[in-house]
């Protein structure tokens, strides 16, 4: 099956996650120019949303460019990286505190960006190295006690920021890896126990945070305060529902312009696309997405080996649950967090995170005949 | 290598079938919002982006007959304040100390439930440029609050007519649900009284609406249609200011002598001047008054106690309309009438008044006001001199017949029933007969039965006969016009934008009694005499103009004397009829009759005193 020149140039590169990854970037530019209309520096905001996806074509080069098997064998190093990392907003002089979170690095006052964004794709590679040992099958409680202990520690320190919303997307790209990783069936019904346990707990005990218990307050009862912590996901809805099937059009959603959408370029960004574009807009997203994902499944299945196989799916994992949830809670079936949408939402950090794991799709594709 | 890919099909299929499935979560979702719920959605965020608001018309004015102004409009700077205010002690505290007004009452107008709910309630109004100045410089210390200027009411004659204007205030429930009053909702300013409610729907005017695009913080970005308000008319009315000014001056000046002769609660009255050939109100006075810029505003609890408080003698009330009392001698003149035209008596028929009258028997004795008698006296001079004795005989003689004549024919000239005036409120007096009699006194057997002394009693104005100021002007007027009631009216025209009239009052016959036209004659020469050489001669010694008119002392049980004289003027070739009654004034010759010459001063442009007429004369 070896192919030479053009045609190798051509198979070293993933045509439909290439073209979803442009579209999506494209539908994002879109939507972000609409949103940020009318703004208080709304151009320059989109303006930052461009630069962001072009200084994330740097570590996707990057990542394509490196061969993905040489950082199986740098698991203790990176998880030092990882914990360094996510506590640096931490460190006198390097961190930021933000509504209550302390999740942006920065230096002399500028703002680099958000630790937690490039936490996830360490992440994936220690999670994936570490899962790939056990060649797919996954059983031992002492294992799978070991792979858990790699997602503990950048877990806890992400909880202390507290960023609950990046902590939960941990999990969901571990559990992704898992499934792919051999972990056994029965295993997921004991993390399912623990999670209702866990759950069940952080209600009772009042761990969470007053914000964050409305939320889930709210997302429960959406009636109870449409006015206080309601307002957000009422607002939402409205814009969205008020979309119908055509939508308003672009930058004429009343929801939107006249500021009834919170945080409407960043979080709440589907609901301006959900107002203006409408169901048919709502459903081309979700389309470009299940072609993301397809292709991405694709490069899982073509790869050569576990642990490319295995950082594929952590990349979907973590694609597919900021999906859900984002949408999700814009639309009232998700409590509302803090995630980001994959591609659409304003924000470098988290554009250049996953302009980085295509850079790692790239590169488990465009190897996937080698030795 | 073949192997490990095909064990991981499986698991990549369940990867792929959870990502189907959250999309399609998703997809079902968007579907449920956007397409099988969109309508109610849509219509939750026009709800939120539109704002509508009422424009106010500018309500119509009122004018006198000379298109004078009694009623304009004006704008007031008011401060206002969003009902929440309430709950924020600390802007309360500063706002009570700013507008030096305590909390109580900025709470009061505060919680106001007629407003819509987060609508800004007025709070002070006409407040010193000091305090705009100072709210606008402190701004952040006042949240929800603000100044406007708002459209009230402005009276340029103060207190001048305030009855017969009336005022305006918020709409009541019941007036929520009057006739001509639909359309209205809480909240709204209404004529409540007087010409204010009567022609509400002609100053009302139109309201306009405009519809505003408001963002989330309720800030209006542009207008999305507008419908202007349509102004409300103004109304001009048959009042002349100068005339309506002399006859609250006598009325004031009535009450003050009244009580220099130590009649200490002569405190209310009313004054009535029709136009006897088309029935215009010239001119209508109540005392007690009150000041229509009370209610500017919204009146408060407090203002609004004290005028309707027991002891208060009740100034909102227009007494020319709204009381009914007896008209004493002033309704011999109906007596007189009727037994000239039933032949009862003739002008120059003798009576003879000893002073104690005894002809229904030793039982039952009437006197006459002058104690001693009038000796010899015809039917001319009972009018002249207001013999009761004459009268009495009259009555009597009514009663004998038995058919309820006299009742008949003071209804005939309008008693007893509202003279249909374009006022609110109006009574209609009564003219009691033996029907009545029992009716009334259904509880109580031994009152039933009709008695001579009961149509004796109504001969002489007195008894249970009640008659209003306006319906006492009505029949003199009647008198003076030939002997046809015309209809009384405030209402002189309605005047579109442009100044032209589109409404114009009327002037119709209301009532024309049976009187012959020598029985008139006669009756004028009497009343003529009554001024001259008889009761009304004090007050009218000097006065340059012939009046007809007729003196009267109302006894009212547990008062004082009402004083009352009722007239006609020029008595040759009548033009205007007045009236003047003074609760507990005394009598009428004295303090009554002197008030009238004062207003028909101003009528005809003559010396407008006060003349002492020292007259005890009934």
């Amino acid at each position: 099956m070896r192919q030479t020149g053009i045609g190798r140039a051509f198979s070293a590169v993933n045509i439909p996650l290439v073209l979803c990854v442009t579209a999506l970037g494209a539908y994002g530019v879109i939507v972000v120019w609409s949103a940020t209309f009318g703004m208080a520096g709304g151009s320059g905001l989109l303006r930052r949303h461009v630069v962001g996806f072009a200084i994330g074509l740097v570590p996707l080069a990057v990542a394509w460019a490196i061969d993905y098997k040489k950082l199986a064998g740098w698991v203790g190093p990176l998880s030092i990286l990882n914990a360094l990392l996510i506590l640096s907003p931490r460190i006198p002089g390097l961190g930021e505190t933000a509504k209550g979170a302390t999740s942006w690095l920065q230096v002399a006052g500028i703002r680099l960006f958000q630790p937690s964004e490039p936490a996830k794709i360490i992440l994936i590679v220690v999670m994936a190295a570490v899962i790939a040992q056990y060649k797919g099958s996954i059983d031992k409680p002492r294992d799978v006690a070991r792979i858990m202990g790699y997602l503990a520690l950048p877990m806890l320190l992400i909880l202390l920021q507290p960023d609950l919303g990046t902590g939960l997307v941990f999990i969901a790209i571990t559990m992704s890896m898992l499934l792919v990783g051999g972990l056994k069936p029965r295993w997921f019904a004991v993390f399912a126990l623990i999670t209702v346990v866990a759950v069940g707990g952080v209600l009772r005990f009042n761990v969470l945070e007053q914000y964050q218990e409305d939320r889930l307050v709210v997302f429960v009862d959406p009636a109870r305060d449409p006015l206080g912590a309601g307002y957000n996901l009422a607002q939402s809805k409205i814009a969205i529902g008020s979309g119908g099937i055509a939508g308003k059009g672009l930058r004429s959603g009343t929801q939107s312009n006249l500021n009834f959408l919170p945080e409407r370029h960043t979080d709440f960004i589907f609901a301006v696309l959900g107002e203006e574009l409408g169901f048919v807009g709502g459903i081309v997203l979700l389309g470009l997405y299940l072609a993301l994902l397809i292709a991405s499944l694709e490069i899982a299945a073509s790869s050569r080996d576990l642990f490319g196989a295995l950082i594929v799916a952590g990349v979907i994992g973590m694609w597919t649950f900021q999906a859900l949830v984002n949408i999700g809670m814009t639309v009232g079936i998700m409590p509302i967090t803090g995630i980001p949408l994959p591609f659409m939402s304003f924000g470098s950090s988290f554009m250049v995170t996953n302009l980085a794991g295509t850079g790692m799709l790239l590169s488990i594709w465009s190897r996937r005949y080698g030795t | 290598m073949a192997i490990f890919q095909d064990q991981l099909k499986t698991r990549f299929a369940a990867l792929g079938v959870i990502v189907v499935a959250v999309l399609t979560v998703l997809a079902v979702r968007l579907w449920t919002i956007q397409v099988l719920y969109a309508e109610s959605f849509a219509t939750q965020a026009e709800n939120n982006r539109v704002r509508e608001i009422s424009l106010e018309a500018p309500r119509g004015r009122i004018l006198d007959r000379e298109g004078r102004p009694l009623v304009t409009n004006r704008g007031a700077l008011a401060v206002l304040a969003a009902p929440s205010v309430r709950h924020d002690e600390k802007v309360m505290a500063s706002l009570s100390a700013l507008l030096d007004m305590p909390i109580d009452d900025i709470e009061e107008k505060l919680s106001s439930e007629k407003l819509e709910p987060l609508a800004p309630r007025p709070v002070a109004l006409d407040v010193a440029p000091s305090i705009v100045a100072y709210l606008a410089e402190h701004e952040s210390q006042f949240p929800g609050v603000e100044v406007a200027s708002v459209p009230v009411r402005e009276y340029p004659r103060g207190t001048l007519a305030a009855h017969v204007l009336g005022y305006i205030g918020e709409i009541s429930e019941e007036q929520l649900s009057a006739e001509d009053l639909t359309g209205y909702k809480l909240g709204d300013l209404v004529g409540k009284t007087g010409v204010e409610r009567q022609f509400e729907s002609v100053l009302q005017g139109d309201k306009g609406h405009r519809r505003l695009e408001v963002d989330a913080k309720g800030r209006p970005r542009r207008v999305l249609s507008e419908v202007e308000a349509v102004a409300g008319r103004d109304v001009v009315l048959t009042l002349d200011i100068d005339v309506q000014r002399g006859a609250e001056k006598a009325l004031a000046d009535a009450l003050k002598a009244a009580q220099r002769e130590d009649f200490d609660n002569a405190r209310a009255g009313a004054v009535v001047v029709l136009d006897v050939a088309s029935g215009e109100v010239i001119a209508m006075a109540s005392a007690p008054t009150y000041d229509p810029r009370t209610f500017v505003g919204g009146i408060s609890q407090k203002e609004w106690k004290k005028l309707n408080a027991k002891g208060s003698e009740y100034p909102l009330t227009n007494r020319a309309v709204m009381s009914a009392y007896p008209p004493a001698s002033t309704f011999k003149v109906v007596t007189g009438l009727a037994g000239l035209q039933t032949g009862i008596t003739r002008e120059w028929r003798q009576y003879y008044c000893p002073g104690k009258w005894t002809e229904m028997g030793e039982k039952w004795p009437k006197w006459c006001w002058e104690r001693s008698g009038h000796g010899t006296v015809s039917f001319h001079g009972g009018i002249q001199y207001s013999c009761d004795t004459v009268f009495y005989e009259i009555g009597y003689e009514f009663y004998k017949r038995d058919k309820e004549e006299l009742q008949a024919f003071a209804r005939s000239m309008g008693l007893g029933s509202p003279t249909g005036v374009d006022l609110p409120g109006e009574v209609g007096g009564r003219v009691p007969d033996a029907d009545w009699k029992r009716k009334f006194n259904e509880n109580y057997p031994e009152y039933r039965t009709w008695l001579p002394g009961d149509t004796v009693n109504i001969a002489i104005g007195q008894g249970d006969l009640l008659v209003t100021p306006l319906q006492l002007a009505a029949v003199y007027g009647g008198l003076a016009n030939g002997g046809k009631v015309m209809q009384p009216h405030v209402l002189r025209s309605v005047l579109d934008p442009d100044g032209t009239a589109v409404i114009e009052g009327t002037s119709t016959v209301r009532y024309a009694p049976k009187i012959s036209a020598a029985d008139l004659a006669v009756m004028r020469r009497a009343l003529l005499s009554a001024t001259h050489d008889g009761t009304a001669k004090g007050a009218f010694r000097g006065f340059d103009l012939s009046v007809a008119g007729k003196t009267g002392t109302a006894q009212v049980y547990g008062k004082d004397d009402y004083a009352m004289f009722a007239a006609y003027a020029p008595a040759n070739k009548p033009k205007y009829a007045v009236v003047v009654v003074v609760e507990q004034g005394g009598s009428g010759g004295a303090i009554a009759a002197p008030a009238a010459r004062m207003v028909l001063g101003a009528l005809f442009g003559k010396n407008t005193e006060f003349v002492s007429a020292r007259d005890e004369s009934r």
